[in-house]
């Protein structure tokens, strides 16, 4: 039970702590909605005084006088309901808001290795769904003290003028609330559920516009439309199911309140035959049933909210209290002046914990400050590996990595990482500027820095034919580059930054051979007096490097120059060959 | 409640007085063959409203005949008359919901199928101008927009509309003094509705735009957390979202002030109805202009109706958007594909030749991308399409399979002009296997009958079996049922393609127009395809877009294709002969396979 029990609390823990910082604005909220509570109950109240004395009884001066007082009770409620409106909502945003601060900044500094699980689409999910389920029962915590007063004053009310008309006129009314939970609760599932056959009529559609070449060349479109058939259909249950609820539960809602005015009209009626009763108050207890319809219904909803919100409130906690497991020591130290000498000693690492075959195993190697090296092999060969052990990715599970001397775990992060650039395989450019794309490192730049480091890769040129040049939005919504012209960008950024090392994981693999060359001349100079890490299998680009280090199932099984193990290797040759086939197509 | 997340339409979406009579007159006449629910619909509404209308009467009743008049037995009558009333306005508001549902979830049931009949049976170029994005819209949140006024505001909107109208013409009926009485806060009810309804749509635009702007930074900052961490910009970014984020949150707070404003001014305008009605009501009574019944009528009236007009302030953007995502659709359905069969199409031959004569085309009608090709494919012959990228090749491609038509010449399977063909008989004969296996959801099977409609378990094994992949994939653990899901993402690059080569031979067709992978894969795999490959060719006619030299050297003829025409034609050997531009091509090729090796 404790296991099921602490992680809701600790979801409700987070509740509370988000809306902690904001209890002066909840207080005046709830105050703000009991004088509300206080003015709303008067009126029925006034309107009894106004039949009975004025209409009835005809006092003098006495219509003019309720009415009045009635017009100013009206002003003191209008004000109070949207001053509690106002800071309702202003509450519940500004906590939905600070949880999706928490939520970015967390997910900025967890490890790589919990983003290599986690999927991109559930992490949103958490940061949308989920946030707007917790803003929607905070929005709710100042209406429903003012609507639970309510429904305390009117029964308090209704009980002093008319004990048995009051018992009749409210008995059903708890019913009220027991059937608008239920609704809400049974609601919500057959919801979710319409949600999620939406979301498969969209996948439907989807996948016939990206694949229409693929429906039509093979006249498949009845098969599709068939699917879409399907798909509509169970749409159209599910929307029914949720009609069917909706309308098994909305009529009874309202049937409940019209007993207690039956109620009322019959009982209170012969009561002021009988002269027990006053017809104001007969009007009064009608308004007064009235009223508490609404506050019952929303009571009802939010015990439903309530526990929709623990659970979002739950699944969001379950994120910011994953401790990112990269992080400083508490004795980081600064990293030593150097010239960029890297060392693997005896290092065994494996992406899954306790996995029979680990991807590097026991892997010493050193390069030498200012050294250019390749590293060339297969494909799961632990090239890639190799590259984001340096920079402190990942932690290794034995062994150790050096750089300058100290173990890259014993330095400050922020400093290892300024000074180890990488290019990935997967050039990812931000939605921005191609100048802040490339200035990401720095991006108070100068434009000739900018201009120098895109010249350097090989991208000054189209960059500057491109619409609006340097200032040229790339991304979804933006321009779109082709690959070579994305990696050359990736590969600007990362000179740019200008670090001690620089590792370049297959990363003018799009570049088309022919521009390559254009850029290599250029890569020299980068390279030189850097010590440089290049993952590549064509040969031209694999001759930049001083060194070559063929790597085969986690292991080096052979290092040289270039033409030494064109010439002596035959695994060498058959690696570069297959890639080259590839190539060429 | 969908009203209270907001809805909004923008500017250029509104619909003028025109476009939505048109969209409504449109609307009505998709819903012709419901003719009889639309008026059982109606009905029941009507009798709901007029049910929840006659409490207060029934309660006027009770008071001026029943206590005024000193009479138990009307005040029995009043209150009998009110629960049979309660017991019908239960009755009929849950028959109202089932009808309006049914009735709105019909309508949307046949819009998407005939949206995606529609989508579907538009021509390729249709596709290249449209953004996918933009398409997929149009049948999610279009429809979807629609979908939530018909399962939440739909009903309320017509009821609180009857509710309003029937309440105004039952008060002028009651009283038509006290009834002038309740106007004199209508005016401003109105302004500051119509005021509320526009600013509200326009600040719940901006909150919409501005929850956009911070999901996709947020996305962004997820899909690009290795480079964000590698170059140690995890704060940047934070203040970077935390801005984003704040716009968003001042874009809320000006919404909420919106409403913050407008609804005090409802509960006011209520009150002060109601005093006013007590007030000088009650004065009208000391001159027996009305009675006290009346005046508590209209009391209880007053209750019931300032709710229905704050509630239809908000239902309005609602509608709005719905009109908006409507009058789109039926823009879609307008457009007519350019790509339709012919009035009295033949069926192709089973067997024949394929024969392009003088055929040019271009994709936007100013660019030529072919021009004076001329071609013929014998029955059996195999052909490989080389030549640099942009050369036309694909394009080629294309029209031999009549996704596109030329824009001058023609292309005869047979001698049977393609456009003068059934599409139905042309897809039977013509089968183009596209550079990426591309999938569906489902599992392999399902994907493997893509290839032909109806085709059996069997069938559909046997097509495996014919391309030799049947065993590859039956040892997955769920064997031919696995499920590939999205775009196949449980399966590799090659088992991708192997499962669409399975497609082919699933269709069966005389001719086979493959486009080749150029993405590389792994050997294993690799070999498997060639195999299929191989296996598919096998008595067919074939035209493949060679990538692979090797491909290319194996055909039984070699057409190079550059600047949008043949460059050349012969067999491997006869164009090396020529040392001509295929010479030139395969010089390049095992060039970089000499430097490598």
């Amino acid at each position: 039970m404790t296991t099921a029990r602490s992680p809701r609390r600790a979801g409700w823990r987070l509740l509370g702590a988000t809306i902690r910082p904001q209890r002066t604005g909840i207080i005046i909220g709830v105050v703000a909605g009991l004088v509300w509570t206080a003015a709303k109950v008067t009126i029925p109240t006034l309107t009894r005084l106004a039949i009975d004395r004025g209409v009835i009884a005809d006092e003098p001066g006495a219509l003019a006088r309720w009415s009045v007082a009635m017009l100013a009770v009206g002003l003191v409620s209008a004000a109070c309901t949207g001053t509690r409106r106002y800071l309702a909502f202003g509450i519940a945003h500004r906590a939905e808001t600070e949880l999706r601060r928490r939520l970015f900044a967390h997910l900025q500094r967890l490890h790589f290795a919990f983003h290599d699980r986690a999927q991109t689409g559930q992490l949103m999910s958490r940061a949308a769904t989920d946030l707007q389920q917790i803003q929607g029962f905070v929005v709710l915590i100042p209406i429903t003290v003012s609507n639970a007063m309510t429904v305390l004053a009117v029964a308090v009310i209704l009980t002093l003028t008319n004990p048995g008309l009051a018992l009749l006129a409210l008995g059903a009314l708890p019913l009220v609330n027991v059937a608008a939970k239920r609704f809400s609760s049974r609601i919500h599932p057959v919801s979710l559920e319409l949600q999620q056959e939406l979301a498969g009529v969209s996948t439907v559609v989807e996948e016939t516009v990206t694949g229409i070449r693929v429906v039509k060349g093979f006249g498949a479109e009845p098969i599709q439309a068939a699917r879409m058939g399907e798909r509509t259909v169970r749409v159209y249950e599910r929307a029914m199911r949720a009609a069917r609820i909706r309308a098994g539960f909305m009529p009874v809602l309202d049937f409940l309140p019209a007993l207690g005015l039956v109620a009322v009209l019959w009982y209170g009626g012969h009561q002021v035959l009988d002269g027990r009763l006053t017809i104001g108050e007969l009007v009064a207890f009608n308004t007064y049933v009235l009223m508490l319809i609404w506050p019952l219904r929303m009571t009802g909803m939010l015990i439903a909210q309530a526990q929709r919100a623990v659970a979002a409130a739950q699944r969001v906690n379950e994120i910011l209290s994953t401790e990112p497991e990269i992080v400083d020591r508490p004795d980081a130290r600064p990293l030593p002046a150097g010239g960029g000498e890297v060392r693997f000693e005896g290092v065994r690492f494996g992406y899954v914990a306790g996995a029979a075959r680990p991807v590097l195993d026991n892997l010493d190697l050193v390069i030498k400050p200012g050294e250019a090296v390749a590293l060339v092999g297969p494909t799961g060969c632990g090239k890639t590996t190799v590259a984001r052990l340096i920079p402190r990715f990942y932690d290794v599970d034995d062994g150790q990595v050096l750089l300058d001397g100290v173990d890259v775990r014993h330095l400050k992060l922020q400093e290892l990482r300024h000074a180890v650039g990488i290019v990935f395989e997967d050039t990812f450019l931000f939605g921005d500027s191609v100048r802040a794309n490339i200035a990401f490192a720095d991006p108070e730049a100068s434009q000739a820095r900018v201009e120098s480091a895109a010249r350097l890769a090989g991208g000054h040129e189209f960059i500057e034919r491109l619409p609006k040049g340097y200032n040229t939005l790339l991304g979804e919504r933006g321009f779109s580059l082709s690959g070579g012209q994305r990696q050359r960008i990736a590969l600007a950024r990362a000179i740019l930054a200008d670090p001690r090392v620089l590792i370049l994981d297959d990363a003018t693999s799009s570049v088309d051979p022919t521009k390559e060359h254009e850029i290599r001349g250029a890569m020299a100079e980068v390279m030189a007096g850097r010590t440089t890490i290049v993952i590549a299998h064509r040969p031209a680009t694999i001759a930049l490097a001083d060194r070559v280090i063929l790597l085969d199932e986690g292991r080096i099984i052979a290092e040289g120059t270039h033409d030494q193990l064109l010439a002596e290797n035959e695994r060498y040759r058959q690696v570069l060959a297959q890639a080259a086939e590839q190539d060429a197509a | 409640m969908a009203w209270m997340r907001g809805a909004a339409v923008s500017e250029e979406d509104k619909l003028t007085r025109e476009q939505a009579r048109h969209v409504i007159r449109r609307a009505f006449s998709m819903l012709r063959p419901y003719k009889w629910e639309v008026v059982g619909a109606f009905a029941v509404m009507l009798g709901s409203t007029a049910a929840i209308l006659s409490g207060p009467a029934l309660v006027r009743y009770g008071i001026d005949r029943g206590v005024r008049k000193h009479s138990g037995g009307a005040i029995d009558r009043a209150a009998i008359g009110y629960l049979v009333v309660a017991v019908l306005a239960l009755v009929l508001s849950r028959a109202q919901i089932l009808l309006v549902t049914r009735l709105g979830e019909k309508f949307l049931r046949d819009l998407r199928l005939r949206v995606f009949d529609h989508i579907q049976s538009m021509s390729m170029a249709f596709f290249d101008k449209e953004q996918t994005g933009k398409l997929v819209a149009r049948m999610t949140s279009d429809i979807d927009s629609l979908q939530e006024l018909v399962q939440q505001g739909l009903v309320q909107f017509v009821t609180n509309t009857l509710l309003i109208v029937l309440s105004v013409v039952v008060l002028v009926a009651m009283s038509p003094m006290l009834a002038l009485l309740c106007m004199i806060s209508l005016p401003i009810v109105i302004v500051a509705s119509v005021r509320f309804q526009r600013s509200s749509n326009e600040a719940y635009l901006a909150v919409r735009d501005r929850i956009g702007q911070t999901l996709s930074t947020l996305q962004e900052g997820l899909s690009g957390v290795r480079v964000i961490q590698a170059f140690g910009r995890e704060e940047v970014q934070e203040r970077r979202f935390t801005q984003e984020n704040q716009a968003q949150l001042d874009a809320q707070m000006r919404a909420v002030k919106i409403s913050a404003r407008y609804f005090p001014v409802i509960e006011l305008a209520s009150v002060a109805t109601t005093a006013a009605i007590v007030g000088l009501g009650g004065v009208l009574v000391h001159r027996d202009a009305v009675t006290v019944g009346t005046l508590a009528a209209f009391v209880l009236y007053l209750t019931n109706l300032f709710e229905p007009i704050q509630q239809l302030s908000q239902l309005f953007n609602l509608v709005q958007q719905a009109g908006a995502a409507l009058a789109k659709l039926f823009g879609l359905l307008d457009t007519r594909s350019t790509l339709p069969e012919r009035v009295g199409a033949v069926d192709l031959p089973a067997h024949g030749d394929i024969e392009a004569t003088g055929v040019a085309f271009s994709y936007d009608g100013v660019t030529p991308v072919l021009a004076g090709v001329d071609l013929r494919v014998a029955p059996g012959e195999r052909v490989a399409l080389v030549g640099p990228t942009g050369a036309g090749k694909s394009t080629l491609a294309k029209l031999l399979s009549r996704l596109y038509d030329p824009t001058e010449g023609a292309i005869a399977f047979a001698g049977v002009d393609l456009r003068d063909a059934t599409l139905r008989s042309l897809r039977e004969r013509i089968v183009v296997v596209p550079q990426e296996g591309y999938l569906f959801n489902g599992t392999i099977l399902d994907n493997v009958r893509i290839g032909r409609k109806g085709a059996t378990d069997d069938e559909v094994i046997d097509a495996l079996r014919m391309i030799g992949v049947e065993e590859r994939f039956r040892a997955f653990a769920e064997g031919l049922q696995t499920e590939v899901r999205e775009r196949g993402s449980r399966l590799s690059a090659g088992e991708r393609q192997l499962v669409s080569l399975a497609r082919a031979a699933l269709a069966n067709p005389e001719v086979l127009v493959l486009d080749e992978a150029t993405s590389s894969l792994d050997p294993g795999t690799e070999a498997d395809v060639e195999g299929a490959m191989n296996a598919l060719m096998e008595g067919r006619t074939v035209l493949v877009i060679a990538h692979r030299l090797s491909t290319a050297e194996r055909a039984d003829r070699v057409v190079v294709v550059d600047a949008g025409g043949i460059a050349e034609v012969g067999t491997h050997e006869e164009l090396l002969a020529r040392e001509g531009r295929y010479a030139a091509l395969y010089a390049s090729w095992s060039g970089g396979l000499a430097a490598a090796s």
